[in-house]
Order: C-alpha cells, then structure tokens, then sequence
C-alpha cells in the first residue's frame, strides 16, 4: 500500500494546524479532527492550498453520551483523488456554529437540513427556516433523545395488529448474545419486558 | 319557401355518422399504436366507453363564464366545420350546406374553435392551460401558412372556391388534384400533421411537461364534449382532405377507405416520432411545406 | 318516464359499465410504489387492456393511487388533489405502508392508516405489490363499480366532519381552500 501522497498531505496539515489530529486511515482517506473553532481557516486552507476544491458532504452525528454533536465535512481534490474527513465537535446543549457558505455555496442546503434535523444553529446562512418537514414543532428528530416510536404512537392512529414487531437491535443482539450498553438500552422498546 | 325534407335529414345524422367514425378511428389508433409497442391494446369501443363515463361524471368545476362556454365553441366548431363539408359526392343527403366560396369559409371557421377554447382556458386561469393555448396558437400559425398556400393554388389552378365544383371536376382516378397539383398537395399534408395534433407537433397538450395542457383544468362533461368534438372535427377534416384531393368519395366505403389511408398518415408519423419544440415545428412549417406551398402557387400562376 | 324505476335502473347499468371500463388514474405517485406503475402501464402488463389509462390532472381522473408511503407533508397535498377530482372518484391504497404503515410504522412524518383520512375503495397489500397484483386490485376495483359498491366518494362526504377532524390532528397549520363538490 502506497500511502506516499496521504502522508504528504498529513504533514503539510500538522505543519500548519499543530494541534490537528491527523490520522491516515488507507488509500485516499484522511481523518483530521480538529478545534471547532479552527475549522473556517482550515477549511479554506484545504480548499486553497491542499486542492480539495470538492466539497462532497456535510453531516451531523449525535454524541449523546458525550454531550457533543459532530459536524462532518467530506472533502474531495480531484488533483491527487484524496477524500479528507474534518471532523470537529461542538457543545450539544447549545449547538452553534458559523456558516461556510462562503466557501461552497452548497453548503447552506446542507446546514439549512442539519439545522432542521438537530437544530444546529448556523451564524451567517439566513436561510435557517422550514426546510423539508412542514409545520415541525417538537424536539428535531434526528436528535437521539427524540422517541420517534412515543411520536408516532402519539401522533397517528395505530392500526392494531403489530404488537409482534421488535426492535432489530435486541432480536440480533438476542441471536448473537450480545450485551446492549446501559446508554442503549434506554432508546430500544423492550416489548418483550412489558 | 320548401323545405328539402332529405337535406334536414342529412344535416340531423351527418354529425351522428362523424362522431361513431371519428370515435371508431381514435380507438383503432389506440390499438396500433399498442401492437407497435408490442402491447395488446384496449378494445375498439375503448374511446366510445370514455366518453360515455365523462358525460356521466357529476361535474361541478366554477371559473366563469367563459370556461363553461368554451368546449361548446369548440363543438360548434367541429359541427359547423363539417356541415359545410360534403360528404358524399352528387348526394342529396349529404352535400349539407356547401356554397360558392365555402373553401374560404372553411379557412376561417377551422380556426374558432382553437380560438373559443383560448377564451376559455384563458379564464381558468391554470398556468399549464395557458402555456398550452400559447404554444397551440403559434403552432397554428406555422401549419396555417403551408394549408392556406395550398388552398389557394388549388383556388387559382381550378377557378372555384366551391367544394362541389372541384369535387365533380375530378370524376377520373388521374383528375384527382393529388395528382394535378402535387406540390400543392405535399404542402396541405404536412400542415396536416400539424393540424392534428399527433407527434411530432404534440406540445401543446404534452402531459408529461404540462399536464395535458389547455384541458387541464376540464374535466367530466367538459372534457366529454371535447372529445366528442375532437372526433367530429377529425372525420370533418378528412373528409375534406378527401374532398380536396382524392376526388371526394361515392359511397360510405370508398369514404372510408380514403379518410382511414389519409388518417394513418398523422398516426404513424406519431407513433415513430418525438415531441417537437414550439419554435422547432414553427421552423419546420415554414420551410419545406410552405416552400411546397410557394412552389404550387408559381406552378399554377405561370 | 324521466323518473321512472326501470329507466333509472337501466341507465344506472350503463353508466356503471362505462365507469367500469374506463378507470383514468392520476398520475401523482407518492411513494417507492410509483416505481411500479410504470412496468403496469407498458408493454409487459400493459394496464389499458382493461382501460386503465394515466391522467395527467386531478380534474380528468377518476382514480387516485396512493403508492406507498404517505408523509404529512404529501398527505396535505394527496387530499387537496382527492377534493379537485370530480365525483364518481375511487381511491386505491397501494402497498402494507397505506394499512398499517408497513416498514414506516415508528416514523415521526409517516401516516399509518390512510383509510382514517381517505375513504379507500380497494386495498392492494404488498411491499411492493408486483404488476400483478396491482392489475388483480384494478379488477376488483372494476367489480366493486359494476356491482354500484365503490362508494367511498359518498362516505367521504357523509362522514366529512370526521374526516376532516382526523386530518386536522396530523396536519398541525391548517390552511386548504374549501371545495364545494
């Protein structure tokens, strides 16, 4: 395996960014986590001097336990076929973070989706409204603590007939003997207790 | 006065036979075109069946008086138009109202119910009826230069505006005008196509761009009449095609054997065909056919 | 004569046997389900044997299919698109998601019975319910006008309150124009 150009890249990010953490996962993929509020330069120094002019995609993952949400930046250059994973967190009980629409102009649909799926607020995109759900009112549902089966049960009328349903994760976790973590279990229908 | 008792006979069943061979022939087009997309295709009284459920649709659509109006401009059209086309040649029955000039006649009326039907649209106010009346009168007005050159070649070759006189004036197989004007012929054809509607000039009730286009906002016994008068406009269209150019016919099954080979030629043509853009089929009118057109003109004056 | 016991009968036979022969179907899929009319309505299947036929407006159709899954947000728009379609009109839930919400049953946006805010004429279970089985439901569809019992339009507007009421529980910012059908 020929990780020449991934280590090349490595260094140059270490060079600039000390207190990233950079880590070559394989052929064309680097990690680097860094300091939220590095993220704006790092960002357009990857753009500007590391040719990663692609941005492919942006998300969010829910660090419950943590206490944190993850923002997720793909980045792609298609001068040396390198996707760059920036990964950064943010404080989850007031998640804010600054817009990079600046950079790539795409980026507002993405953070106009993760502000209505884990109301991140984005300083800098005005366009923070209603997006794909209509008339959403509760807590947004990506979010880990939003019980979408409570929502569902609560909101639309059940159809009687589907109390033989299970969660996937206990039925695999029962076959292969598995323990569920204490975190988990509280977000799974032990259907089977009740 | 005396009342020509076999003529109001004729003028009674005369939209009755249009609208039984016009609904026959929209069937068997639905059945072609399905044996050639290799399908078994819907029954031949499929289009009768159609329309007999539209008109038994309870219809309660309010817009204005305009939208209730225009499918009956359009039907007043079609049964206008075919009144004073003449069925069958040297018949009592079936001449209808044919007169000295009615080949002008027919130019304009052709056109009223397009016309009536914009009115209407017009008043729904729906944005894809009215894109549909927009392209559907500028296509108009491409195919209407290519068929009125034609016409008036064959006005000025033959010294008539009177359907009767050129219809009795080719009583012989080789004094058919197809043959003593062929360019004229060729021009009046490819306006044709246009006129009726089948691809590649389908855009202005395209459905998948702008859903079915000017009837868009009408349905049940709006949409029931259209179709009624659509199958008499078809028959009185061919029927004057026949006239004009294959020498009229003598009997129902001559008629018919000469509106069905004229039908087929818009029907293939669209089966085999894509959609043309507005601005694509106005450039093809005003090229080829009314160059024809241009050409049957000088033939004849020189 | 007008009001006369056999005519009407007469014409009743007529008219259902025209309705029955000739099902125009809206053409607005709201789900993965739509993915099947396609294959229905050409050369393999070939649905206009039976004189199905796809419409391209609300106003010209006389059957709506709800293909699959139904969020809030289309359930909105799949009713406004019911109420501008003109009476006789047959509703067909198409897939498990219109019965009991199939594989959506947990989601926070997907309805799970569409028969509590739309009266459905002929469910066609599955998932996804093959050609077949789509042609199979237009039949008995076909059966249930011949026989003059596919009246869901007339239970809708018997029943429009409670209707009305269980759509206004999902669909929070009520704002629908009313038609007077």
């Amino acid at each position: 395996m020929n990780l020449e150009k991934e280590n090349k890249f490595a260094k140059q990010i270490n060079e600039t960014f000390h207190s990233a953490v950079v880590k070559v996962q394989r052929e064309r993929r680097i990690i680097v986590e860094l300091r939220s509020d590095l993220i704006p330069p790092f960002l357009s120094f990857a753009k500007e001097y590391l040719s990663f002019i692609h941005m492919a995609h942006y998300s969010c993952v829910d660090w419950l336990e943590e206490n944190k949400f993850e923002l997720v930046f793909m980045l792609w250059s298609y001068e040396e076929d390198v996707m760059l994973i920036v990964k950064t967190k943010i404080d989850r009980e007031k998640p804010e973070f600054v817009t990079i629409k600046h950079l790539w102009p795409q980026a507002e649909t993405y953070e106009r989706e993760i502000h209505e799926m884990y109301g991140v607020d984005f300083k800098g995109n005005d366009r923070l409204g209603e997006f794909i759900l209509e008339d959403w009112d509760d807590l947004p549902p990506m979010r880990r603590d939003f019980d979408t089966v409570k929502y569902a049960g609560e909101h639309y009328f059940t159809r009687p007939g589907r109390e033989d349903a299970q969660d996937v994760r206990e039925t695999i976790a029962r076959h292969s003997g598995e323990e569920i973590p204490d975190f988990a279990k509280k977000y799974s229908i032990r259907r089977d207790e009740e | 006065m005396e009342i020509n008792w076999l003529k109001v006979l004729g003028i009674l069943i005369t939209p009755v036979i249009a609208f039984i061979v016009g609904v026959t022939y929209g069937g068997l087009t639905r059945i072609i075109t399905a044996r050639i997309q290799n399908r078994f295709g819907p029954p031949v009284t499929q289009n009768f069946w159609d329309i007999v459920k539209l008109y038994s649709k309870k219809t309660n659509i309010q817009h204005g008086v305009m939208q209730h109006l225009a499918p009956v401009f359009a039907i007043t059209a079609s049964i206008t138009t075919l009144y004073f086309v003449p069925v069958i040649r040297e018949s009592t029955v079936f001449t209808n109202l044919s007169f000295q000039g009615d080949l002008i006649f027919l130019l304009y009326i052709m056109v009223f119910g397009s016309l009536g039907m914009a009115l209407g649209v017009g008043q729904s106010g729906n944005p894809n009826g009215a894109i549909g009346v927009s392209r559907g009168l500028s296509q108009m007005v491409g195919y209407e230069i290519p068929f009125v050159l034609a016409i008036v070649a064959i006005m000025i070759q033959f010294k008539t505006t009177n359907l009767n006189d050129l219809i009795a004036m080719q009583n012989n197989f080789n004094h058919w005008i197809i043959f003593q004007s062929p360019f004229a012929f060729l021009a009046a054809i490819l306006a044709f196509l246009g006129m009726m509607g089948y691809a590649p000039f389908d855009v202005v009730v395209a459905p998948a761009e702008i859903a079915s286009g000017p009837p868009s906002e009408f349905g049940g016994k709006y949409l029931g009449l259209m179709m009624t008068s659509r199958s008499i406009f078809t028959f009185a269209k061919l029927t004057l095609f026949t006239d004009i150019f294959l020498g009229g016919a003598g009997d129902f099954v001559t008629l018919v054997i000469k509106t069905f080979a004229l039908y087929m030629i818009p029907v293939l043509t669209g089966i085999v065909n894509p959609r043309f853009r507005t601005e694509q089929s106005i450039r093809f009118f005003w090229a080829w056919p009314t160059v024809f057109g241009i050409l049957a003109v000088l033939i004849v004056v020189w | 004569m007008i009001n006369d016991k056999y005519a009407n009968k007469i014409v009743d036979i007529i008219q259902n046997f025209a309705r029955k022969s000739s099902l125009w179907v809206v053409a607005y899929g709201t789900g993965c389900g739509a993915i099947e009319i396609p294959p229905t309505m050409t050369s393999r299947y070939d649905a206009e044997r039976f004189g199905i036929r796809g419409s391209a407006t609300p106003r010209q159709a006389d059957v709506l299919l709800i293909t699959g899954y139904l969020s809030t947000k289309t359930l909105k728009r799949v009713i406004r698109t019911y109420e501008q379609m003109q009476d006789p009109k047959y509703v067909i839930g198409f897939g498990s998601c219109t019965i009991n919400g199939g594989m959506y049953w947990d989601s926070y946006n997907t309805i799970k019975a569409l028969d509590q805010y739309l009266p459905v004429d002929v469910f066609i279970n599955g998932c996804m319910p093959r050609p077949e089985a789509v042609i199979s439901g237009f039949i008995k569809l076909q059966e249930l006008i011949k026989e003059g019992k596919a009246n869901g339009a007339q239970k809708y507007k018997e029943n429009l309150e409670w209707y009305r009421e269980n759509q206004r529980k999902v669909i929070k910012n009520w704002k629908m124009p009313d038609y007077n059908w």
